[in-house]
C-alpha cells in the first residue's frame, strides 16, 4: 500500500480482527437484533458493495443485488456458525455468489446492446470500463499482497498466472472471457488459472502452518 | 463425477470459491454441497485463502436508498415510533386546533392586556378509549398560570386518570400534571416550567395513564389529545 493511498479499505492482515468485532453483531443479529443488524450494515456494506461492483458494473443492479445480499444476511444470521467461518469471509462469500450469478442471469436475458456492438466482447474491457482512479485487478493482487506472506506466495506465480487468476477473482470474468481479455487460447487460460491458485494453496497453507508454529 | 475423491473435491472448490466455475457446472457444485461435508471443507478452506484478498478493494459507500429499501423489504410496516414524534399527528390537528386559537384568542384579548393568554385546542386523536371532544388548555400571558377545561366530558374507565404534557421541540415530553376528565382544573404553578412559553413547548397532549400518572416520567398510555401550540 502506498502512503498516499487515502481510501478506506480492509487490509488483509487486519481481516480476522474485523471478523471478530463482527461476530458478536453476527450473533446478535441472530436473535433478532435490528440495531445489531443497522451496525452490521454500517461496517460492512462499504466492502461488499465494492465487491459487488467490482463483478457487476451496472450500479443499479449492483445496489438492487446488495439488497438482496443483506436481506438473505438477516434471514441467514441465525444459522450462522461463527465457529466454522468468519463473519466477513461469509458475508463477502454472499455478496461475490449474488454478484457471480447475476452475470449468468445478464447472458441468459436477450441481448439489449446497441447493433454497433454486437461484434464486441461479451462484456466490456474491464480494464477500459473503470474509471481511472479505479485500480486494476493487478494493482489489487499486489496491494493485497502488502502483507508479507501475501508477497512472497504471489512472486511464485508467473505474471499470465498472476493476470488472469487477478481478472477472474476480482473482476468476476470466466475462463472464457479472460482468455478473450489476454487474447489467449482457452485451455492455456485454465491451467494458468488452475496452476495459480494451487500455487497460492500450497505456499499460504504452508505461510498459516509456521504462523500456527510460531504461536504455539 | 465422483466429487468425494478429496483432490476433485478440491479443485472445484478452488474454482468455485475463485468464480471461475461458471454456468450449470456452477449450480451443480451448489445443489451438491449441502449434502457432501468434504466439498464443504474444501470450500471453506479456499474462501479463507482466498476471500480476504477482497480487502484490497477500496470501500464503496452504498447510496442511503439501499438500506431503507432492505428494511422496507424485512419490516413492511415501520417501526412505531414515540406518537410524540410523529408529525404526521400534529400536521393533522394543527390546522383546526389554529383555527380555534385565532378565534379564541380574540375573544378573550379584548380588552388586551399586557400579555394576552394563550390558548390551545388539544383536538381527539380519534383514540376509541374516550371518544370524541376536546380539550381547550388556556396559559396566563406569563406562562405562569395554566386552566385546562373539557369541551365534551370525556368517558374514562374508574381506574385510569389523564395526564398534560408540554411537549417540546426535541426530547421528551415533560409532564405537567393529571387534569380533570370532566369539567376545569387549575394546573399548579409550581409544577410549570419557566421556559413553557418560551420555546420550551411545541404541542401540548394529554395521555391516559394509571392512578397517580405515569410511572415512568414519560407518557405510557395512548395519546387522546393532542394541540399544537401557536404564539
Amino acid at each position: 500500500m502506498t502512503n498516499n493511498d487515502k481510501q478506506e479499505r480492509l487490509d488483509w492482515v487486519d481481516w480476522p480482527d474485523k471478523s471478530r468485532e463482527l461476530a458478536q453483531l453476527m450473533a446478535r443479529c441472530g436473535l433478532g437484533d435490528r440495531a445489531a443488524f443497522a451496525r452490521l450494515y454500517e461496517r460492512t456494506s462499504g466492502h461488499l458493495f465494492a465487491v459487488v461492483l467490482r463483478i457487476q458494473r451496472d450500479r443499479a443492479q449492483a445496489e438492487d443485488l446488495l439488497q438482496e445480499i443483506y436481506v438473505s444476511v438477516w434471514k441467514a444470521a441465525a444459522g450462522f456458525d461463527t465457529a466454522r467461518s468468519q463473519p466477513l469471509t461469509w458475508l463477502t462469500h454472499i455478496a461475490r455468489n449474488r454478484a457471480i450469478d447475476s452475470l449468468r442471469r445478464a447472458q441468459t436475458q436477450p441481448r439489449t446492446e446497441s447493433l454497433s456492438r454486437a461484434d464486441d466482447d461479451d462484456r466490456p474491457d474491464p480494464t477500459q470500463a473503470l474509471a481511472s482512479d479505479d485500480p486494476g485487478p493487478l494493482d489489487l493482487l499486489s496491494r493485497a499482497g502488502d502483507k508479507r506472506e501475501l508477497t512472497q506466495c504471489l512472486e511464485r506465480l508467473t505474471p499470465p498466472q498472476r493476470q488472469s487468476v487477478a481478472l477472474a477473482f476480482f473482476d468476476g470474468l470466466s475462463h472464457a472471457e479472460v482468455a478473450e481479455h489476454l487474447r489467449e487460447p482457452l485451455g492455456t487460460v485454465k491451467s494458468w488459472v488452475r496452476r495459480a491458485l494451487s500455487t497460492l494453496k500450497s505456499c499460504l497453507d504452508r505461510a498459516s502452518l509456521r504462523d500456527s508454529e510460531r504461536a504455539a | 463425477m465422483d466429487y468425494g475423491k478429496p483432490s476433485l473435491a478440491d479443485a472445484l472448490a478452488a474454482q468455485y470459491v475463485a468464480g471461475t466455475l461458471r454456468g450449470r457446472a456452477r449450480s451443480r457444485f451448489e445443489t451438491l454441497l449441502p449434502s457432501h461435508p468434504a466439498l464443504q471443507a474444501a470450500v471453506r478452506q479456499w474462501q479463507a485463502r482466498l476471500l480476504p484478498l477482497t480487502g484490497a478493494l477500496p470501500e464503496q459507500a452504498p447510496p442511503a436508498r439501499v438500506w431503507r429499501r432492505i428494511e422496507q423489504a424485512l419490516w413492511p410496516t415501520p417501526a412505531p415510533q414515540p406518537w410524540w414524534q410523529r408529525l404526521s399527528l400534529w400536521r393533522a390537528v394543527s390546522g383546526s386546533a389554529l383555527a380555534a386559537v385565532v378565534g379564541l384568542a380574540v375573544l378573550v384579548a379584548s380588552p388586551p392586556p399586557a400579555q394576552p393568554p394563550v390558548l390551545v385546542v388539544l383536538e381527539s386523536t380519534g383514540a376509541a378509549v374516550v371518544g370524541a371532544g376536546s380539550i381547550v388548555a388556556s396559559f396566563s400571558g406569563d406562562g405562569r398560570a395554566l386552566v385546562t377545561r373539557t369541551l365534551l366530558p370525556v368517558s374514562l374507565s374508574s381506574d385510569r386518570v389523564l395526564e398534560l404534557w408540554s411537549v417540546p421541540p426535541a426530547g421528551n415530553p415533560r409532564s405537567l400534571g393529571l387534569i380533570s376528565a370532566n369539567g376545569a382544573t387549575v394546573l399548579k404553578r409550581d409544577r410549570l416550567p419557566a421556559t413553557l412559553l418560551k420555546g420550551g413547548t411545541a404541542a401540548l397532549a394529554v395521555s391516559v395513564e394509571p392512578p397517580g400518572g405515569s410511572p415512568t416520567g414519560v407518557p405510557t398510555g395512548p395519546v387522546v389529545f393532542a394541540g399544537k401550540l401557536q404564539l
